[in-house]
Parts: C-alpha cells; structure tokens; sequence
C-alpha cells in the first residue's frame, strides 16, 4: 500500500513554533509544561503528518500569524491544536475536515493525558491553577487577584485569627 | 471439598446496609459500644487505599466532563445515576438513560455514588445546620409536611456531628445572620474557613443592601455570610470547653491533609482529603467489631411473619466490569438501611416491607438549582478555594414562604464552571468550536489575543446558586419494575419528578432576586435559559423560561412522621411496620429546609444509633470486651477481624 504522501515528519522544533503562534506562549513555557512531545505525537496520529504539514506551512505562508491561515482544513487542526495545550483535550474536528482527512479514527475528543489536563494553559490566563492540582495554599482565595482593586475584608479584625489571611495559625 | 465460607458465620448485632456517611456513623457508634456490625457495601472499596485516592484522581484528570461522579469508575453490578444520563432536547423535554427509568415531567438529575465512601466522596463539604422553621412548615405556613421532631431535639445530635465531620465555621455569625440556636458559648471545632475575594466583593456591594423579589413585595436586606464547612482549617482552642480539636487528615497517608490547601476541586474530589469523607469515620472503627464486607449488593431484606426483620440476602460479586454473582445471606437483631434515599426504597418495595402507609419511596425531593450568571467589572479570582465559601441566607425563612418556596443563595467561587462549563467552553467558543462537528466554526481568535480574551473574561465570572426547598410531594416517587433489571437482575429506581407551582414561583423570586445581585454588583448579567442538550431541566412557567439542576441532595423517600398511617419511619429512623429495621439518611427527611442535608443527615444517624444500642441492650448485654475470634475471610476484599 502506497502512503498517502511522502511528507516528511514535522519537527518537534516546527511544531512547536507553530503552537507558539497559535497560543500565545511562547515555546519555552510550552517546553515548560512537559506536555510537548506528547502533544507531537498526538497531532501526527491524529491527522497525519501531511495534514500537519499543510498547517505549518499555512501557518509559514501567513508570516506566523494565524489570521491568515485561510485553508479550513488548517485553521481546524490549529483550532484542535490550541484547544489541547490549552485544556489537555484533543477536541472532535469539523465534520467537514473529519471526512476531507480521511481520518480512520474516530472523531472524538479525548483527554491527551491525566497531566496533560493539569498542564493545561487557560488556567495560567487568568493567575488561577488548574482546579483539583497546583494548590496555592490555605486561605489563597481570599487574596485580591492580579489587577483587582483591595474591597473591605470581612470581619476585619475578628478575634482569635492569628497568622496570616485571619485564618492561619 | 467445603462449601463457601459464610460471611455471615454466628448472628452480627447489627447489619449496615451502606458503607456512606450514614452507614459509617452507625457503624462507628454501635463498633465502640461493644456491637458486632456487619457493613455489606455494593461498591467496591479500591477508594479506600491512598492509590487508590490518587486512581480516583487521575480518573478525574482525564475526564471530559468533571461531573460529580467522574473520579470514580462505573460498575454494572452497583450502577450508580450520573448527571450526564439526561439530556435536554432542542424544543424542551429530556431524554434519560442510565441507571434510572425516568417517566415524569421533569428529569431527576441529581446522582449518587455506590462504592465504599458513598456520595460523600463527592460532596462540596458545606454543613449549614436547618432552621427551627423548616420542621414545621405545615404548622407555621400550610404547607409540606412537619417533622415528629423539632430542632431542639435534634440539637446535641448536631453538635456531636459537627465534632464527627469536623466542622470550621463562626457560629456566633450563623446565630445573627440565620437565627439559629447555640448553646451558650459553643464553637466550631475549627475558625470558620475564610471567605474568597468573590465573597468580599459581594459584601461591599451587597451588605446592607434591600432588594424586593417582585414589585410591591417587602424589601429584603442582603448579608454575605459565611458558610460552616467539614473542610480542615485552623482548630479552635475554646472548642469543647478548651480542649481543642485535632483535624482529621487523610485516610490513608499520615500526616497530610489537616488543612484545606485550596484545589478547588472539592467535587468531585478533594485531592488533599483536607474535606471530611466517611472513609475517615471508617479509619477510627474498632475493627474487632465492625467488620466491611465491599462487593455486596443487598438484594432485599428477610423478614419473619411478625415483620421482624431477620438479615438481608445479597449478591457477591467479583469483577465490576462483568459481574457474575454469588447470592448469600447475613443475619443480625438489627438491620439498617443506609444505602441512599433512592437505594434504601428500592430495597423496601423489592422487599415488600413498611409498606402500611403506601409511602415508601413517594415524596421523593431534592434541592432544584436555578443558576445566575455574570461578569463583574474588574478580575475576581474565580476558580480559587472551595467552590463557596459564602451564601446568601434571607430567603430561607419567613412568611413568604406561605407563597413559594425558600431558598438559599450559595456564591460561587467558580466562575461560570457549573453554569457554561468554564473554562473549557470559553475555550472552544473563542477558537470558533460550536456544540458538535456538524456545526459551521467561526473563524476563531488565536496567539496573544486568545491568551488575553480568555484571561479578561473567565477572569471576571461570577455566579450564584438558588438551592430551592421541595417540599413533599406523593407524586414524586420512586417506584421498581422488574421489566428494567441491571446486571445482577436488580430492579431499577423509576422516577417520577415534577416542579410543583411553589417551588416553580421560588424559581421566579429567584430569578429577580438574582437580577438584582448583578445590578448591585455592577455586574453583566449573562444569565439565560434555553432548551437544548445542556438543560434537560428547561421549562416555562409564567411566560418566561427557566432551566434547574440537580443538587445531588436526593431525599424523602421513606420519610418519618407521627403515625404508622402517614410515614414510614418514626423519630428514631425505625420503620413502624418492622421495630428492628432501620431506614436512615435524608429519605428520612419529611422536609429538607434550605440547608445541604448532610449535616442533618449525620445528625440524625448519630441520633438512630443510640437509639439502636438502647434496643440491642434491652434485648441482651454488649459483647465482652477483648478481640473478637477470627472469622474465616474467602478473599482479600474481606475486612475485619485479622
């Protein structure tokens, strides 16, 4: 059986340039999460790596910039590829490039890994932590988050709270 | 060659059917008294073990959807119901599938856990006691049914609850804000957990604040007020007359999980176990007594021609995944029902017993949840600490309950997590991702201006939850019917649920209610009701559309009362047809106030036993102190005597 193409394997390198663009984070805090060469993997088994290819390639003809991926097909596995570094979900693909790809798994979404939920970017867009991991500590929430203003903290100076946050021993 | 080792080898004082909170508190109570009990548990117990914690918790990584029951793995030969069974359905209705047979007007979509723990593995861990009010709400405002028992009574119970989950609150605030009785002096075991930044951005624009549910209606003043948890924080010394209190950690790893170290996770799991479980109360059981015996389905209860109860017939099993099962049968002077409000009717009516008063399995109840949702103004930190730390308590009382139900107002820490299904569903929105493949993407937002939408909006969130009271109801019910049989050829709950019109006219004071929230917040309210997948509990009630969630606080099932005619149980939790079978846990509740009901529920358990240790010693002495002789265990499964 002959493949379909003889495209050769996008690189981890390229790959990861690419999912820069696509998320906003830079490659090393992508590296960082420990999740990239899983994320590889999946990709490539998930659409080829012909199909892979086209979106790099895309991605490379529009100067890196996302806007301008103008093939559906791309911009749906950049869709896939953001949504995984941002949530640890491989998501299901329009029905459209599903059928177009010729996938032969099916078109579900699934959760790359156990870590790969945890290492998931959205939680870091807004100074929070991934909810069941990377616990900040007792009485964190009570802190005004980055960029809110101070309110009036309940029972201020209630008795018998030592430590810090009035709750810490 | 022998036949199988009988579990149930010589006669237990006492079987517990359920190995949940209820369950485990009896177990403890009548263990340490000097009791035999045997706990038979249709689950498995693979929750038990610290690995088997951190199983559970890699099973909630992975999963798609984080619902309630989402650590922890199905099993054919003890189903158990989960959110996801009921869908809605594009014009309104639901569609259910799963454990339960579903044929009334509105879904039931509150689930429950069958395995060693119980529901309380998953429970969000807030521990509101109820309002004096809410035991008579038929002899003060007309309507519901009353309790044979008033909050006095119930009071020292509550306390010996409070010490037994370990509980963090001030009650010096739940005194003023909700008027509830304390002895004088009391405290919590623990200082109350302190409140999110969510909640002291409600205060400052809330506190003291008056907002009327519909025009012309009286005003009603706002109050942020602390919620006691079952959530390790900070022990007081003045509690239990200065002697302290030593938080519980985790079961199963020394030293770890004396305090809440905010995961944000506590439903469905709490990775740190800083919130109480009844594997807790399971570590401290004097195992020459109690002995656990998982993998056991009780089938039904065995009774005599006198309605005494003998033991109960279960089926053993191996395998979760294909379950072949062994039928066996296990004799005690007392049976306990503890199996959940739904598990213990459905072994009543397969059972045929307590059936005098055709109650069982009717009034079925639970705590319908309206949502509100919005974006404040500037960021607030959602998706931090414990899902909420804070409510809302002036709707849980007073006369307007004549007109509709009461409720009680829950701030969430959460963002819009239970509302949208945050932040993944913002994810996929701004990506150009719809509901299915099927659907047309948009071209999607992608690099920096992703990361930055995402982080502006999700970082605004807010939401609040209406817990509504359901006040007894015959036509709620659960029923059996051996046409729809699980694995082991059990049969399934059938629901029939509705809204009645109070709760449905709670709903809509709700609803204004929870405009006004967001117009003192300065908050965007982004609340909106629509048919479709995601709300099978759409519907519309006076012109307007209004969509309701399970709180996963099933109750009323087999619920007590003054007289054999109209109840099922008496004050102590013991069936009036049988005087030694026992049916406890929220089915007992003739009203469940506005108030998540595991506190009372441990209350009332706590309550039973000693009511079963006074039945057990009338009829003969405890059993000497000392260990117990071994008993021949068939497999690895088996706890108990060594």
């Amino acid at each position: 059986m002959t493949p379909k193409t003889s495209t050769p394997a996008p690189s981890l390198d390229d790959f990861l340039t690419a999912s820069a663009a696509l998320t906003g984070f830079d490659a090393f805090e992508l590296h960082a999460t420990g999740m990239a060469e899983l994320y590889h993997d999946t990709a490539r088994e998930q659409v080829g790596d012909a199909a892979l290819g086209r979106l790099l390639d895309a991605l490379a003809a529009a100067g890196g910039d996302p806007d301008g991926i103008a093939d559906e097909i791309a911009r749906d596995i950049a869709r896939a590829l953001a949504h995984t570094w941002y949530l640890g979900v491989w998501p299901q693909l329009a029905a459209s490039v599903h059928t177009a790809l010729g996938r032969q798994q099916a078109n579900a979404a699934f959760t790359v890994s156990p870590e790969a939920y945890t290492e998931g970017l959205v939680w870091r867009t807004f100074h929070g932590h991934p909810a069941g991991a990377k616990p900040p500590g007792f009485g964190t929430w009570a802190d005004p988050p980055p960029g809110a203003p101070a309110v009036a903290r309940a029972g201020a100076g209630a008795p018998g709270l030592p430590g810090p946050r009035g709750g810490g021993a | 060659m022998s036949p199988a080792p009988r579990h149930g080898r010589g006669r237990y004082d006492v079987i517990v059917v359920g190995a949940g909170l209820s369950g485990s508190l009896i177990a403890k109570e009548l263990g340490d008294k000097g009791w035999r009990v045997l706990v038979l548990e249709a689950g498995t117990g693979t929750l038990d073990g610290w690995p088997g914690h951190l199983d559970a918790l890699d099973t909630f990584y992975g999963a798609l959807a984080k619902v309630p029951n989402s650590p922890y793995r199905p099993n054919a030969a003890a189903p158990s119901p989960d959110v996801l069974d009921v869908t809605g359905l594009p014009a309104g209705g639901y569609r259910a599938r799963g454990y339960f047979v579903q044929n009334g007007p509105l879904p039931y979509s509150t689930d429950y856990l069958r395995a060693r723990g119980g529901t309380v593995l998953h429970w969000l861990g807030l521990t509101p006691r109820m309002h004096p009010e809410d035991f008579r709400t038929r002899r003060t405002y007309g309507y519901g049914r009353d309790w044979p028992l008033g909050y006095d009574d119930l009071e020292p119970h509550y306390r010996a609850a409070e010490r037994a989950l370990g509980v963090a609150g001030d009650a010096a605030e739940q005194a003023a804000a909700v008027g509830l009785p304390f002895p004088d002096g009391y405290v919590y075991p623990m200082h109350a957990i302190p409140r999110s930044y969510v909640d002291d951005v409600f205060a400052a624009r809330l506190d003291g604040a008056t907002v009327r549910e519909a025009p012309g209606a009286p005003g009603t003043t706002l109050r942020v007020t602390g919620t006691p948890h079952a959530r390790n924080s900070t022990p007081d010394r003045r509690y239990d007359g200065g002697r302290g209190y030593r938080p519980a950690g985790a079961a199963g790893l020394p030293n770890y999980g004396e305090r809440c170290v905010g995961n944000a996770s506590c439903v469905p799991i709490c990775p740190v176990q800083a919130k109480y479980t009844p594997l807790k109360t399971q570590a401290t059981w004097d195992r020459r007594r109690v002995r656990l015996l998982t993998h056991a389905v009780v089938g039904r209860v065995l009774a005599d021609g006198n309605g005494r109860a003998l033991g109960v017939e279960y089926q053993e099993y191996e395998d979760p995944a294909a379950p072949v099962a062994t039928t066996r049968t296990a004799e005690a002077d007392v049976v306990v029902l503890a199996a959940h409000a739904i598990e213990n009717a459905r072994l009543l009516l397969v059972s045929r017993l307590a059936g005098h008063s055709d109650q069982v399995g009717r009034n079925l109840m639970d705590h319908p949840v309206l949502l509100g949702w919005g974006l404040a103004r500037h960021p607030v930190g959602p998706f931090r600490g414990p899902a909420s730390t804070s409510g809302l308590e002036s709707f849980r009382t007073g006369p307007a309950r004549r007109e509709r139900a009461p409720f009680r107002i829950e701030i969430s820490n959460w963002g819009w997590g239970w509302p949208a299904g945050s932040p993944g569903s913002d994810v996929a929105r701004l990506l150009g991702i719809g509901a299915g493949p099927a659907q047309p993407r948009a071209k999607g937002v992608f690099g920096a201006r992703l990361r930055t939408a995402l982080g502006e909006e999700i970082g605004r969130q807010v939401s609040v939850q209406f817990l509504m009271e359901q006040e007894a109801e015959e036509r709620n019910r659960v029923t059996v019917d051996r046409r729809h049989p699980d694995r082991l050829g059990n049969p399934r709950p059938v629901i029939t649920y509705d809204l009645s019109e109070r709760v449905k006219r709670g709903m809509a004071a709700a609803r204004s209610v929870s405009e006004e929230i967001f117009r003192l917040l300065g908050a965007e309210d982004r609340t909106a009701y629509e048919p479709g997948p995601l709300s099978p509990g759409y519907f519309r009630f006076e012109g307007r559309g209004f969509a309701f969630n399970g709180a996963g606080h099933g109750g009323g099932t087999h619920i007590m009362g003054a007289s054999r005619g109209t109840s099922v149980v008496d004050a102590w939790q013991r069936c009036w047809d049988h005087p030694n079978l026992y049916a406890v846990g929220c089915g007992s509740m003739p009203s469940m106030g506005t108030s998540n009901p595991s506190l009372t529920m441990a209350a009332l358990a706590l309550r039973s036993s000693e009511r079963i240790h006074r039945d057990l010693t009338e009829a003969h002495r405890p059993a000497a102190v000392g260990p117990l002789s071994p008993e021949p265990v068939g497999d690895g499964r088996t706890e108990g005597p060594a």
